[in-house]
């Protein structure tokens, strides 16, 4: 263990890298997960709706299943943010 | 190509004894698509048509084999596909056989309904007798008394019953059963008491002798049933191996039969002629016309009709070459095209597999899809099961081609280095190389999108001056180059303030005229302005629409970012697997170790076995996806009808 003294009043450079690449992972992680949330929130409705107007017409699946993924692209959004910070 | 067959309306007029003679041949043709008569205005003094004769009987048959099949549980695709029988045949087959066969089904199957229903009455039955077993008295004890009432059912607990009485209970897990035998003129005051406490009266069965013998007989009797059904199955079971495909060519031809009969249900007549409209590919015109005289001895009129593409829905047949026709279920999935509108199917399944193969770039997840899109096939029977095996096929050979320019295999690299882009993490701390070429495979991604995107709204120019007339076809075609300006402008502002590697470099042709920005910012700026008053000028809401440019060509960011997570997902199964459990083993090899190899291999198998389909869910519905939202929305109108001749594919029986 590093005595809590010296860590405060030496901050090497080393430590300094490691910390950012662990914010930057800290980010990448929030990106994904809560962008993750919000498509989740997106096609809670859509999907619940498109499940019921596909049973009562079974034509309708393909404009159902379009509906269902529109809200994926959020999460791809946060995918790509997360992996433009980790690389 | 890039257009649906194409179709021209037909008129067919003739006398009525010509009438049988051209159904028979249509049909026999299977290319004319006919237009039902509802009475149009153009035809006053017309009237529906009546079925041929020979239409109720061809029914009636087809209800008795129908009926026998269901009897004999036969299914289309359970009878093995003999050699087709010929239709002369198989009707005089069908005057010597229909009428014992029908009745030897009727009579199994009334027997064994007859049997069922004995055997629920005995089951019920049982089911009132059991709680009396557990009461050591005669059933004919519990009724015939003039002065005594009684009471039976059940109760939670026994109760002391503060009246003249004679009680007998017997307790059980779940309560207990009583019964009670009281002066009638007590009768109410025991039934409050008893049911203060809970109790539920039953009806006495109507038996004698003790309970647990009247239940043994009826088990005895409903073993013996149900033995006589298994009979009956069995019956029908074989006779289910010897007629099925006799009753599937049966119904084949009555079904021909019963369709050319009712066929003038759909057509105008008079008292001496008919009218049919309809539409046929118009390559096979000639022949149709041809046939049609030579089985008339030409007493038959057939014109082709102006087609008014407004008011007419033409019927839309695809017209793609053989390489295509397995994308055409994606696109009946969405809507099939407009008949006049460019069918974008031949782009679809070039671009889709591709797309794929992008997202999925495995050479080991593509070989198995690959020899899953052949094993498959005996369980997905049927046309459209085998249409999406085929694009399953070709959508694992693009991804085993991607695989092997990714160097990839189950998340291993290949013995080469990756031929253009580097998909490889750095997973479990075994650092090679220098990480996955994120940011270039983003740009083409985007690249890949800004293209696609174009392509669409070029096709919607195409369609837009095509189906559109007057000032509406300038609006909108003026509306879809406004689109592309717009988005092209976009991208040239950007261009000139940020280098961007693998983009030109616009920021370089000169220094800053106005506004901060160079010439080619300026021109930016000017597409944008172009644009906006260019979809402003057709719709002014359409501007909200503005934002999706960005968001739509963002989208295909997923074709990098997709893969890449299945790519990790491969990379961690292996890490836990061989570097966590089998390869620490490997070293020192003990009893311990062969259990965490074992629980190593089972890892391994899972984890792959789940990205695989991870890998087919997520390559194949973000391509789709691409197509349908950002690519479709574009021009795509669909909403075609689909071309379905007048005639039968026989699968079981030989033209006569």
């Amino acid at each position: 263990m590093v005595d809590p003294v010296s860590a405060t009043t030496a901050l090497t450079p080393e430590m300094i890298t490691a910390s950012q690449a662990g914010l930057k992972a800290v980010g990448a992680g929030l990106a994904v997960g809560l962008a993750g949330i919000g498509t989740g929130l997106g096609e809670m409705g859509i999907g619940a709706a498109a499940m019921g107007a596909t049973a009562e017409n079974r034509d309708m699946f393909g404009l159902a299943l379009l509906f269902t993924v529109i809200p994926e692209t959020i999460v791809i959004f946060g995918l790509v943010v997360a992996l433009l910070l980790l690389f | 190509m890039l257009a649906p067959r194409q179709m021209s309306r037909l008129l067919i007029a003739g006398t009525k004894e010509q009438m049988g003679a051209v159904i028979a041949e249509l049909y026999r043709h299977r290319l004319f698509h006919i237009e039902d008569f509802v009475g149009q205005e153009e035809y006053a003094g017309f009237k529906l048509g009546m079925p041929l004769a020979g239409a109720t009987e061809a029914s009636n048959d087809l209800i008795t084999i129908r009926a026998a099949t269901n009897a004999f549980g036969v299914q289309a695709d359970s009878a093995p596909h003999g050699r087709p029988v010929s239709g002369a045949e198989l009707r005089r087959q069908l005057q010597a056989e229909l009428p014992e066969l029908d009745a030897q089904a009727d009579e199994l199957v009334t027997r064994r309904t007859r049997l069922e229903t004995r055997a629920k009455d005995l089951e019920s039955r049982t089911a009132e007798l059991e709680p009396f077993a557990s009461i050591p008295i005669d059933l004919d004890l519990y009724r015939g008394y003039t002065s005594i009432a009684v009471l039976a059912g059940h109760i939670p607990a026994d109760v002391a019953i503060a009246a003249p009485h004679e009680k007998a209970y017997a307790g059980g897990k779940k309560g207990g059963f009583i019964a009670v035998f009281t002066p009638i003129a007590d009768r109410e005051v025991v039934e409050r008491q008893l049911l203060d406490a809970g109790f539920a009266a039953v009806r006495i069965p109507d038996e004698t002798g003790p309970a647990s013998e009247a239940i043994a007989r009826y088990q005895a009797e409903r073993a013996s049933i149900e033995k006589e059904i298994e009979g009956i199955n069995r019956q029908l079971g074989n006779l289910k191996e010897i007629h099925a495909s006799f009753l599937l060519a049966a119904d084949e031809l009555l079904t021909a039969d019963v369709e050319r009969a009712e066929a003038p249900l759909r057509f105008a007549v008079t008292d001496l002629a008919f009218v049919a409209e309809g539409w046929a590919p118009s390559s096979e015109v000639p022949e149709i016309t041809a046939t049609l005289e030579r089985v008339t001895n030409g007493k038959i009129h057939v014109e082709e009709l102006e087609v008014d593409y407004d008011h007419d829905s033409v019927p839309v047949e695809y017209n793609n070459p053989s390489f295509s026709h397995p994308t055409e279920l994606l696109m009946d999935v969405y809507s099939r095209p407009n008949y006049r509108e460019v069918d974008p199917t031949l782009l679809v399944s070039i671009v889709f597999p591709l797309f794929f193969g992008i997202i999925l770039g495995d050479v080991g997840y593509g070989l198995i899809l690959l020899a899953l899109s052949f094993l498959l096939r005996k369980y997905l029977a049927g046309e459209g099961g085998n249409l999406l095996l085929d694009n399953l096929r070709n959508a694992a050979i693009s991804s085993t081609i991607f695989g092997l320019i990714y160097s990839e295999i189950f998340g291993f690299a290949l013995p080469w280095k990756p031929l253009i882009f580097s998909r490889h993490l750095n997973i479990g701390g075994e650092a090679h190389g220098h990480g996955p070429d994120a940011v270039p495979m983003l740009i083409i991604a985007i690249w890949i999108g800004i293209l696609h995107i174009t392509l669409g709204r070029l096709i919607s120019l195409v369609n837009h001056s095509r189906m559109d007339h007057g000032k509406h076809r300038t609006q909108a075609m003026i509306a879809q180059a406004g689109w592309l300006a717009f988005m092209w402008g976009i991208l040239f502002v950007i261009w000139s303030m940020f280098p961007i590697p693998l983009m030109p470099n616009l920021g370089a042709i000169g220094g800053p005229i106005a506004l901060g920005l160079n010439i080619a910012g300026i021109l930016g700026v000017v597409l944008i302005l172009i644009g906006i008053a260019g979809i402003g000028q057709e719709n002014a809401l359409e501007l909200m629409e503005l934002p999706t440019i960005v968001s739509h060509v963002l989208s295909y960011a997923r074709l990098l970012a997709v893969g890449l997570s299945s790519v990790a997902i491969a990379m961690v199964v292996n890490y836990i697997a061989l570097g966590m459990f089998i390869n620490p083993a490997l070293e020192n090899l003990t009893p311990v170790g062969i259990v965490l190899i074992v629980v190593g291999i089972v890892v391994l198998l899972l984890g792959h076995t789940v990205n695989t389909a991870l890998g087919i869910l997520g390559g194949g519905l973000n391509s789709i996806r691409l197509h349908y939202v950002e690519f479709f929305t574009k021009f795509y109108k669909g909403g075609g009808k689909k071309y379905n001749p007048f005639g039968m594919k026989r699968l079981y029986t030989t033209e006569e």
